[in-house]
């Protein structure tokens, strides 16, 4: 992705303290994605989540976190001991200037070390506070402990996930992380919008339990109603059609005939055309030829009907079978698009990366690093006006701690140095 | 009583239908702004005449939990895009908002001329948010899509469930209810700030594909930088092990299942991730002072990190037989006690009704409505201390505020509104 260098960002001007790790960093990257200058303070060593893979070239060090660089480009890196008194008088200087502070700590943390909110809010009004925790910042699990696979669990999202005759599975890409800093960055947003109409500050409180709940999807609202659960149900294909398939090179989701995408005579015209149907009788073929939503709903209220259309399912599910597995993903699911067939290609990373429409519409950022150029995946929006950036490679830890200590804070570059060799910085 | 709120002030029309659009809208009406939802029963949103509805109740577009969910605290507004004059109407609303929402398809956009070149014209100011599923450009532009398909598309079937099934989905259609909606606000309220100081509008542009596959940054980078496809892994961690979800002893079910499920058992399990030494340990004193056979205390191969790791299969089966016979709900609160990252599989029951935390934080709100009755909505996604959101009404019956919208809203007088209705616009 290209944007010109001297674009504004929707949120310039706003300077945000990000103490967060692993829960909340995907908050820092939005909002530092959209123009405000995002400082991660890191503890000496470096923040948590620079241990966590995968690792450029597999080699495992600070500085080559795969999954890091992803969360922290176009952020700035100070080191600062908040264990140690000097470092807690440090981070106190760079508070006083920050409109934003975010953190995920456990509870308690920075109220043990003087920057809890309650702390913090008479002596800086305007300061917005925003704690990402599992399980929020009040009620009586507030200190409970939690990570990505425990805001699922909480939340109500993960027991509708997986097959029924395995445990509940996981969404990938640590979607309660997700999810979690998302919430923190519309709390965040909408407590900026605030300060600057209004000149106020407050403490954003994101729970992962709550900021999940709504991906319920109809399960919460049935409990209330009808007060039945609704539980997983796997790949629950039970009509020809409707599945994920294996193809030639991996898998291609179907919805052959679902509302708004063309029914089975578009998938059989094309499948004849291309001679894959000729094993199979005109009575089974014209039997699917008239099967659509339509007739599918009739058939469901007439078990007449259904046991009639049940016996074409066998024939047409072992040869769209057969007409997926002799073909590659890519092909079918663009030749079956333009047919207005619901399919869908199951993306592997590689695939995105490759992906047509991405390339095309050039997602991806190039990232000189190292001395290589990285395809640097793009933001989540294109703002028209405001358009996101990467303007920042994924900082080194204290990578600025001469320019924001020194040239921001005021503190004399003297200072600075026996600050670090005390380990306060 | 309400009092201020972030967005006070802020006019919407939310064009939206299904839920990643929706819900962004919800959010923004939670936090103060005046929502229009635009509906026509020429092109109804399916969630209205979805389920789950109230027992015994049919044949109403406003029952569907689904539905009214997405939708609290909004004002419904029926006009049929179809019609002579609905083009005329919807303009004067865009005159007269801050923020266009929408994710109908790029083509029924052109067909309704409501790109954002043409709403600039008629409103330099608008914030105009657009969630395509692929874009509004490119060459898979025109293809069809909603949740259940974006799911493989994005990359997160692939990475979700477990290795030995294919990637069959995460059960629902997930993107639709945090990703597409949550990036939407943030997008929205950071370019209503830039207005705010520049007095400039913009066109937001969303690309479903786009939003989810931007969650999933490592995976991408471990392909672009190291040539590895990632997979999915069922409940493992990269780093955290045991890290998994256990079974745990079933319980009898308090009330009647759905037809096709198991009637008498209620499945139970718990969530456990497993970070380090010091949280091993916590769960090894916890296992060995409680009951159960807890074989891997003292198993020399659980012992270090390496270990657990090597083992991990073994040690996964060695926690299941000690979660076996203990209650979920007692072992969370046992392991969380002792610091250990825990959590009961919950489902809605246990989330409406039994979740104490979540009830003490008045998380969901109960509303009443004309024909549900009090009724549980998501609550605000996030808590603001000083300006927090709020649900300040039901989801909206189908066209309930359709001519409150026209005179009061759009100017229209009486006569009018009489005459966009005669001409089959208003309804």
């Amino acid at each position: 992705m290209v944007t010109p260098a001297d674009t504004p960002g929707a949120l310039d001007g706003v300077r945000i303290l990000d103490l967060t790790t692993e829960m909340g960093q995907y908050a820092g990257k939005l909002l530092a994605d959209l123009g405000a200058d995002v400082i991660k303070v890191e503890p000496p060593g470096g923040d948590a989540a620079r241990g966590v893979g995968p690792f450029a070239g597999d080699r495992v060090s600070r500085e080559t976190s795969l999954a890091w660089w992803y969360f922290n480009a176009n952020k700035r890196s100070v080191t600062c001991n908040l264990d140690e008194h000097d470092g807690r008088w440090l981070f106190g200087k760079l508070l006083a200037g920050a409109d934003c502070l975010l953190e995920s700590f456990d509870d308690g943390y920075l109220d043990e070390r003087g920057f809890g909110y309650e702390a913090l809010r008479e002596r800086l009004p305007n300061l917005i506070y925003v704690s990402i925790r599992g399980f929020g910042a009040s009620g009586p699990h507030a200190g409970w402990k939690a990570s990505d696979i425990i805001g699922l669990a909480s939340s109500g999202v993960l027991t509708l996930s997986g097959d029924p005759g395995d445990p509940p599975q996981m969404l990938g890409g640590q979607q309660g992380y997700i999810t979690a800093s998302l919430a923190a960055a519309q709390g965040a947003t909408l407590a900026i919008f605030q300060q600057e109409r209004q000149g106020q500050g407050q403490r954003v409180d994101v729970s992962m339990q709550e900021a999940l709940s709504i991906a319920q999807e109809t399960a919460m609202p049935q409990w209330d109603f009808q007060k039945t659960s609704r539980e997983r149900v796997g790949a629950s294909a039970r009509l020809p059609g409707l599945g994920t398939y294996k193809t030639k090179d991996g898998y291609l989701l179907a919805m052959v005939g679902a509302p708004a995408g063309a029914p089975w005579s578009v998938l059989l015209e094309w499948m004849d055309e291309e001679g894959a149907i000729d094993e199979m009788s005109e009575e089974v073929a014209d039997g699917l030829r008239a099967l659509n939503w339509q007739t599918l709903a009739a058939a469901l209220a007439d078990p007449a009907k259904m046991a009639e259309l049940q016996k074409l399912f066998p024939v047409a599910e072992q040869t769209l079978a057969k007409f997926m597995a002799e073909r590659e993903t890519l092909p079918l699911y663009e030749a079956g698009q333009s047919r207005r067939l619901l399919f869908g290609q199951v993306s592997t990373p590689k695939d995105l990366v490759e992906n047509p429409q991405l390339q095309a519409r050039d997602w991806f950022f190039e990232l000189e690093h190292d001395g290589q150029t990285i395809d640097f995946p793009g933001p989540p929006y294109r703002l028209s006006e405001t358009p996101v950036r990467l303007r920042r490679p994924p900082p080194t830890i204290g990578e600025h701690n001469q320019e924001v200590w020194v040239g921001e804070v005021g503190i004399p570059a003297d200072d600075v140095a026996v600050f670090s060799s005390e380990g306060a910085i | 009583m309400t009092g201020p709120r972030p967005l006070d002030r802020i006019r919407v029309v939310d064009f939206s239908w299904f839920g990643a659009g929706p819900i962004a809208g919800r959010t923004l009406a939670d936090f103060g702004a005046e929502v229009i939802r635009v509906e026509s029963e020429a092109r109804i949103d399916s969630l209205r005449i979805g389920q789950p509805i109230p027992p015994g109740k049919s044949d109403s577009y406003n029952l569907s939990g689904y539905f009214n969910n997405f939708n609290a605290g909004k004002l419904s507004f029926l006009l049929n895009m179809n019609a002579e004059r609905a083009q005329e109407v919807a303009y004067r609303i865009v005159e007269r908002c801050d923020v266009f929402l929408t994710n109908h398809t790029p083509r029924v956009l052109a067909k309704w001329d409501m790109g954002y070149e043409k709403l600039r014209e008629i409103n330099p100011q608008i914030v105009a948010a657009y969630q395509p599923m692929q874009g509004v450009e490119g060459p898979h532009r025109d293809f069809l899509g909603f949740g259940a398909v974006l799911t493989p598309i994005s990359g997160l079937s692939h990475l979700s469930g477990n290795p030995e099934h294919p990637p069959f989905g995460v059960g629902t259609n997930y993107p639709d209810y945090a990703l597409n909606p949550g990036h939407t606000v943030v997008a929205i309220v950071a370019a209503l700030r830039h207005r705010e100081r520049t007095g400039q509008g913009q066109m937001i542009e969303l690309a479903q594909i786009e939003s989810v596959a931007s969650t999933l940054g490592p995976a991408l980078l471990d392909y672009s930088v190291n040539g590895r496809v990632q997979t999915r892994d069922g409940n493992r961690s990269s780093w955290m092990t045991p890290h998994g979800v256990y079974r745990c002893r079933d319980e009898a079910r308090s009330h009647p299942s759905e037809p096709g499920q198991n009637a008498e058992v209620r499945e139970r399990w718990i969530a456990i991730a497993v970070g380090g030494d010091a949280v091993w340990s916590a769960l090894c004193a916890t296992a060995s002072g409680g009951g159960g056979a807890a074989s891997f205390v003292d198993d020399v191969r659980f012992a270090t990190i390496l270990g657990r790791r090597r083992d991990e299969a073994a040690l996964d089966a060695a926690l299941g037989e000690w979660t076996a016979s203990q209650s979920a709900s007692d072992l969370e609160a046992t392991l969380q006690a002792a610091g250990v990252p825990a959590a009961l599989v919950r489902d809605a029951e246990d989330m409406l009704d039994h979740d104490a935390h979540l009830a003490e934080r008045d998380y969901y709100a109960y509303l009443d409505h004309p024909e549900t009755g009090r009724s549980a909505y998501d609550g605000p996604v996030v808590v603001l201390s000083e300006t927090p959101g709020e649900l300040t009404a039901p989801a909206p019956l189908f066209g309930e505020h359709t001519f409150q919208v026209a005179t009061e809203i759009l100017g229209y007088s009486e006569e009018e509104v009489g005459e966009l209705v005669a001409s089959g616009a208003l309804t």
